[in-house]
């Protein structure tokens, strides 16, 4: 886990980690967010929709934001203020996917940032993009 | 620049953070006069205007700020600088 002070934090200040995306995960959202539709659930149903099995929560690959900010960007003392995402591709099980960010912004009075993310999976597509928003506490 | 004509340039950024398309500001408005207009959304306000101007504000020239008025007159202050 990053642990950033504010000095530290500068615009271009970047991170990236891999995924790997397991039927588990989608078992466990599904538990946790209480989202049992079938595209997400039955791999027969989404194929019949024209899917190639079933298909990633986008809320789920969207945790990932969080994950990036509260371990990476800026780390132990960050917290998220808000995150506009766009979903550009759905993700499936078997995807590894590489979440990344940079800092585009400070704002020095609050302490807060503005991060552009974005996931890719393992051919370069774009799964969904955000920007984030996250304060560092003081400590 | 007069405050009149920066409180008409902010009032479309504060309607659209807010979430409020019919706000109607003036140089008396306060946080306390507008629904949503909390901490969180008082540091958007803040950072869409430091993009809006291209200026950046201390902490301290925040914190000196009653209302709407005085937040265009330190924009215009910062705009001569």
């Amino acid at each position: 886990m990053n642990d950033y002070n504010w000095p530290e934090l500068a615009v271009g200040l970047g991170a990236t980690f891999e995924v790997l995306v397991t039927a588990q995960m989608l078992d466990d959202f599904a538990a946790l967010s209480g989202d049992c539709n079938p595209l997400h659930m039955d791999d027969a149903f989404a194929r019949s929709a024209g899917f190639p099995g079933r298909l990633v929560f986008g809320m789920l690959t969207s945790s990932f934001y969080s994950r990036l900010v509260g371990m990476y960007l800026p780390g132990k003392h960050g917290l998220l203020h808000g995150v506009e995402v766009e979903f550009k591709k759905p993700a499936h099980i078997g995807d590894r996917l590489t979440v990344s960010g940079e800092v585009v912004y400070l704002n020095d009075a609050y302490r807060q940032i503005e991060v552009k993310a974005r996931i890719l999976n393992q051919r370069g597509e774009t799964v969904s993009k955000a920007t984030i928003r996250a304060g560092l506490r003081e400590h | 620049m007069h405050s009149a004509e920066i409180i008409a340039e902010l009032q479309p950024i504060f309607a659209d953070i807010l979430d409020l398309p019919d706000l109607q500001l003036f140089a008396a408005t306060t946080a306390a006069d507008v629904e949503g207009w909390d901490s969180l959304a008082h540091i958007n306000l803040v950072v869409a205007i430091e993009k809006r101007y291209k200026v950046k504000f201390a902490l301290g020239e925040l914190q000196e700020l009653k209302n709407v008025g005085d937040m265009a007159n330190l924009i215009i202050k910062k705009l001569a600088a």
